[in-house]
């Protein structure tokens, strides 16, 4: 694990002359150990006394998707860290820009896999903004309602994740319950179970049926019930709250330093929810609270995803409420050519705020799309966090900030 | 001689091993029967002459033949609670209910390739898991199951089966160093600081009982949990109030604890923690080598449960005065009892576990299922314990392991090693005089 360092041109076979001339057409040359880039790298890969490298993942069982992170380790006690990203990156960015405005939607739509139509939302947001039409009401209504409903689902499964990160094996099979009944629910409406391919540019792309709304009301009636219970799993469960509180503590001022948004923000305290602060959609018009907590641990991160799934379910008992009548989609040429120029639009995630900026040159493809992924960003404080702590603490520290390898990679 | 070879030609490959071992078989009976025919007085006289040997070699023997069905029983119990408790349905295709997908794990873990990684030490690799398996075996060769139905009774029972109990953090320790992999490095430098850590207050929290009982030998110890007869006079009312549990609540509860430690169960399993260090000291194992870790780990519940049980909860005393046919077995007869046994307990546990599914599903009267499934949950409560909470607890972390074994568990262990002490010297006072 540990490389050999060489200072330029110090590698035993660069002054031998005989390296090259052993055979003209064919010779081998030794790759010589990989120089460090970086100060900070070469710093990395000096062990000091009684340390030792470990290095976790791509295949670990626990690391969320493939990310490997090297630790650098003093008996169970983690030194250091290098994450290492790239494992799962399919170049998205790239194919957007080969591929016209439609289908865009269905290139961003794996970038985070727990929760895709928001990866959907922001982009078909910023193209809105670059064409510049009017969404039906009833479209942001139904935006709106599965939103909130893969929130939950994608919170449902936070929590299983954290708790079997811990050692906890029953919880991630309970909440797989509520995540499925909407999986479900969800593919009744759009079709997919996991890439929903729903959104479109000026609306969705079907309206609400029977056998959704039906399994939507059945699980309504019972959800609250199921989501205390499956919570109460874990909130009286002594050695996890001794693990998880006071695990990886973020202040506010290292959380807005490191550019945290979502729950991971507001578990220090900042009530920072783009649905309030810069409202879009129809979030105005809905009643709900944005709840926050002071300490900026694991537990608090926890908790209040857990608070927030409490609020979704507020907000999809308005939504289905006030829905109106009307058309789902505004009406748009098939091939859209917007007017040249940039647009940016943000809507908040399950995980924080999903970012879309795009740049129009006049035809039929996007110039460029950037995605701001909340993953990418939570990811870069582990480094923070995890220096101190104890081995078995880095997974569940990792999970507590709820980052999705997709997205990191994109 | 043409047919013969014809009919070897079209045989498959277990056949021609069966027309082997047939006729084989057959000659040793044959043999067996005449020999037992002509010397069968000799040989009966030097066995019985050399009965503690012959007792010793039997037991060992049986009870590593038994291991195995043992652990297949919990292993199945387990995915089945498991199963439960998660909402899912569990094993159920293989055999009736699903009872034999345990077997044919370990029949499967037979067949797969034994891999020793390069750069592996092949010789300490290679022994570990029989270090960890022996140990596991050894340790219950002193546990009685029934009157007369143990292999060795002797005056420091207690004593033996925690040194032997803790010889196997070497077999865990070996694996761990052996493996060449820095995940199974730490997970057996884990066991060996946890089970060192947990083997003291384990050990203290039963001295208590030792002073009580005045003796380490667990036959005693669970005779005297029921109605017994020695030189002062008849002892014990038969009911389940004379259970040590009763007398050592407080040693109990410690040693649950710590054994729970011992056996390396959730939430004190760190060893082999899947979401921190892969598998533990068994990342690199697989194969037979593995199911010797496998077989061990599921060996050490039934273990420990049983332990508890003989210690504290009665052994094998029925909770209520119960009429005894003869609960001081002739030794002679204990040769038939555990061939019974080894011939029954992998199909009576197999049918014991599925009885009370099939009671449920055959709409036989609730309360017929009811009682059976009493019966059998209290047959095997301390292992259902167990899986109960690997079901239910997250893992603990290092330190908190470390930081309540010494910090609570072991002062525990001394306060209530104290209050006994006091307790029975303040009695012997009162009494007048130790008795």
């Amino acid at each position: 694990m540990a490389t050999q360092t060489f200072a330029k041109g110090t590698h035993p076979s660069a002054d031998d002359p005989h390296v090259l001339l052993e055979d003209d057409y064919a010779f081998y040359e030794p790759i010589p150990p990989y120089p460090p880039r970086t100060e900070r790298e070469a710093e990395f890969y000096t062990l000091g006394d009684g340390e030792m490298f470990l290095n976790m993942g791509p295949q670990h069982p626990s690391t969320h998707g493939v990310l490997r992170v090297v630790l650098k380790l003093d008996g169970e006690r983690v030194v250091d860290i290098d994450p290492v990203l790239g494992y799962l990156h399919r170049g998205v960015e790239k194919l957007v820009e080969n591929a016209d405005y439609h289908q865009t939607i269905s290139q961003v739509d794996p970038l985070e896999y727990i929760s895709s139509l928001f990866c959907e939302w922001a982009p078909v947001t910023a193209y809105e903004k670059l064409l510049d039409v009017e969404v039906p009401r009833r479209a942001e209504y139904i935006r709106v309602l599965s939103g909130e409903l893969n929130r939950i689902a994608s919170h449902a499964l936070f929590m299983g994740w954290f708790a079997l990160d811990l050692g906890g094996l029953t919880p991630i099979l309970w909440s797989f319950i509520e995540r499925d009944e909407i999986v479900e629910m969800l593919a009744a409406l759009t079709g997919q179970r996991m890439l929903f391919n729903y959104f479109r540019i000026g609306g969705v792309n079907g309206d609400l049926n029977h056998e959704f709304l039906s399994r939507l009301g059945d699980w309504m009636s019972r959800a609250v019930g199921q989501v205390d219970a499956n919570t109460k799993l874990l909130n009286e469960n002594e050695i996890f709250v001794r693990r998880a509180s006071g695990l990886g503590v973020v202040d506010q001022e290292t959380a807005i330093r490191y550019c945290m948004t979502g729950a991971n923000l507001r578990a220090t305290g900042i009530p920072f929810d783009l649905r309030r602060t810069h409202p879009y959609s129809i979030y105005p018009e809905l009643e709900f609270d944005i709840p926050t907590r002071s300490e900026g641990d694991s537990l608090a991160r926890y908790l209040l995803r857990m608070e927030e799934v409490k609020q979704s379910l507020r907000i999809i008992d308005q939504c289905l409420d006030k829905m109106p009548d009307g058309p789902i989609i505004a009406k748009l040429p098939r091939l859209l050519r917007p007017r040249p120029g940039r647009a940016w639009a943000a809507v908040e995630g399950p995980r924080g705020v999903y970012g879309a900026y795009a740049i129009s040159d006049g035809t039929d493809q996007p110039f460029r799309l950037k995605i701001h992924d909340p993953s990418f960003i939570h990811l870069q404080a582990v480094g923070a966090l995890l220096p101190g702590n104890l081995l078995a603490d880095t997974m569940a520290i990792m999970a507590s900030l709820d980052p999705v390898m997709g997205g990191v990679d994109k | 001689m043409t047919a013969l070879a014809r009919t070897w030609d079209h045989l498959t490959l277990p056949g021609k091993a069966l027309f082997i071992l047939i006729p084989l078989l057959a000659l040793l009976t044959t043999g067996l029967i005449v020999v037992i025919a002509l010397f069968g007085q000799q040989i009966l006289d030097i066995l019985i002459f050399n009965l503690p040997i012959v007792r010793f070699v039997f037991a060992a023997t049986v009870l590593l033949l038994l291991a195995p069905p043992i652990a297949f029983v919990i292993i199945y119990m387990e995915m089945k609670i498991i199963a439960l408790m998660n909402l899912r349905i569990g094993p159920d295709r293989v055999g009736p209910w699903g009872t034999l997908l345990s077997t044919i794990h370990g029949l499967k873990v037979l067949m797969k390739e034994d891999f020793t990684p390069t750069r592996a030490d092949p010789v300490v690799f290679t022994w570990a898991p029989v270090v960890v398996f022996s140990t596991m075996a050894l340790s219950a060769l002193v546990i009685p199951f029934a009157p007369g139905l143990f292999a060795q009774d002797f005056n420091l029972a207690l004593l033996y089966f925690f040194a032997i109990g803790g010889l196997t953090v070497v077999g865990l320790l070996m694996g761990g160093w052996a493996s060449f992999n820095k995940y199974s490095l730490l997970g057996g430098l884990r066991s060996a600081a946890q089970i060192v850590s947990y083997e003291i207050p384990l050990t203290l929290s039963v001295v208590g009982l030792v002073i009580l009982a005045g003796t380490m030998s667990l036959n005693k110890i669970v005779q005297q949990q029921g109605v017994y007869v020695d030189i002062t006079g008849s002892h014990g009312s038969g009911w389940f109030l004379d259970w040590y549990v009763f007398r050592q609540p407080l040693a109990f509860l410690i040693f649950g604890i710590a054994a729970t430690a011992e056996a390396n169960r959730t939430p004190f399993d760190l060893t082999e923690a899947d979401s921190e260090i892969v598998a533990g000291f068994a990342t690199e194992y697989s194969g037979m080598r593995f199911g010797f870790f496998f077989f061990a780990e599921y060996i050490g519940v039934f273990i420990i449960s049983a332990l508890t049980t003989v210690l504290f909860l009665g052994g094998w005393n029925a909770p209520f005065p119960f009429p005894r046919i003869a609960w001081i077995v002739d030794p002679g007869s204990l040769g038939i009892g555990l061939l019974f046994v080894v011939a029954l307990v992998p199909l009576l546990g197999t049918l014991l576990l599925a009885a009370p599914f099939y009671l449920f599903r055959s709409q036989t009267r609730w309360w017929v299922a009811l009682i059976v499934g009493f019966v059998l949950f209290n047959v095997l409560a301390g292992a259902v314990f167990f899986v109960w909470m690997r079901g239910t607890l997250p893992r603990v972390r290092i330190d908190q392991l470390m930081g309540f074994a010494w910090k609570w568990l072991l002062p525990a262990a001394l306060l209530n090693l104290f209050v006994t002490a006091l307790g029975v010297l303040v009695a012997d006072a009162l009494r007048g005089g130790p008795a």
